[in-house]
């Protein structure tokens, strides 16, 4: 299963939703697959923080979906969160994580997934999250995102996918603080509230 | 804690206008956390390490929401990675109060390494921050670090130490 394919079955469902996501290979794939999503999305640069900047997001916009696009060398490195959101359920929340089962952005070494032995699906069902599927195909994978979009989370999908780039597609340019004035000015401009107001005349 | 300093921290925290608060509790705030967890107007999140924490805050103030990190000092080693990555790479702000174990008067070996450690990881980190030993003044700290974060878009901190958490 392609990482790019999902995504673009991802793409296809999502509109009003933010998007949190790891950096590394996925970026340049997910600026390709979600173009209609750019302002709306924020790219993260940190292991183990996607999901926990995602849940911070859900927390402050509880009506709003917010979509966590997270990966498995992400997750393992901060494990604790899937008990944070077993205890807090937010209802907002849905979380992807990339399973390559590598980390491919510094050439592909293997993560604790590689083994076969690691669930990261099955780790969450423990910490309390009670949706928490793997999807080894794009229509499990597909009908996997039908379901959680339409309910009430938190809903984690585990995507095993190839540990591969989509080829020839256009590299994303910009920063992480460029980033985040894009997103923040599509939050407010989207929600109607200011994040990051004008200075004091004073 | 005295309830006091409790209702002065809170005080602090509501004139900044924050409303979640991430926390893993220590003991020099134990009378700090339940407080906050009793408050209705503030939604209590605890977490399994600070650097989580500070991840959490760092998606709050992206919502427009204000956030805080509350935590004894030792956790601020364990969120530097996440600070370093959201405040200098992105500038994205969090606002952290710490307990102050083990500056002078500390009467556990455990703790010596926080008093050790707190302003240079701070200092690395270019965090401008105060410690407050007196309870009248730690709801304008706080109240001036928001300010300040607000602005800079950089994390800042507030210690709190001395007579205030002993």
């Amino acid at each position: 299963m392609k990482r790019f394919d999902c995504m673009k079955a991802l793409a296809a469902r999502l509109k009003d939703e933010l998007v949190i996501l790891s950096l590394g290979g996925s970026v340049d794939e997910w600026y390709n697959a979600a173009p209609h999503m750019r302002e709306a999305g924020l790219f993260q640069q940190q292991l183990g923080c996607v999901t926990p900047q995602a849940f911070g997001l859900a927390a402050g916009l509880p009506h709003r979906r917010i979509v966590s696009l997270d990966t498995d060398g992400g997750l393992l490195f901060n494990l604790g969160i899937l008990a944070t959101l077993g205890n807090e359920q937010p209802k907002n929340l849905f979380v992807v994580v990339w399973d390559n089962e590598c980390y491919q952005s510094i050439g592909g070494p293997p993560t604790h997934t590689a083994t076969g032995r690691v669930d990261l699906a099955a780790i969450a069902r423990g910490a309390g999250v009670e949706h928490a599927h793997i999807a080894t195909t794009v229509e499990e994978f597909d009908a996997l995102c039908a379901k959680g979009l339409s309910m009430e989370g938190p809903f984690i999908i585990v995507a095993k996918v190839a540990g591969t780039v989509q080829p020839d597609i256009k590299r994303k340019h910009s920063d992480g603080r460029e980033d985040k004035y894009i997103f923040v000015r599509h939050v407010e401009a989207t929600e109607g509230i200011v994040i990051m107001g004008p200075s004091e005349h004073n | 804690m005295k309830q006091s300093a409790v209702e002065a921290v809170i005080r602090g925290l509501k004139k900044a206008g924050v409303s979640i608060v991430c926390y893993l509790p220590d003991s020099l705030f134990k009378e700090l956390y339940p407080a906050l967890d009793a408050d209705p107007d503030i939604r209590t999140i605890r977490v399994t390490n600070e650097g989580e924490g500070a991840a959490i805050c760092g998606g709050v103030f992206l919502s427009g929401k204000r956030a805080a990190l509350v935590m004894e000092n030792s956790g601020l080693r364990a969120a530097v990675e996440p600070l370093a990555r959201m405040g200098l790479g992105a500038g994205i702000p969090v606002v952290m109060l710490m307990s102050y174990r083990g500056e002078l008067g500390e009467n556990n070996w455990w703790a010596i390494p926080h008093g050790i450690t707190m302003e240079p990881v701070l200092n690395a980190l270019r965090i401008p921050y105060q410690v407050i030993r007196e309870e009248e003044k730690i709801e304008r700290a706080i109240a001036d670090a928001y300010s300040w974060s607000y602005s800079a878009y950089y994390h800042s901190g507030v210690a709190l130490g001395g007579e205030v958490v002993r």
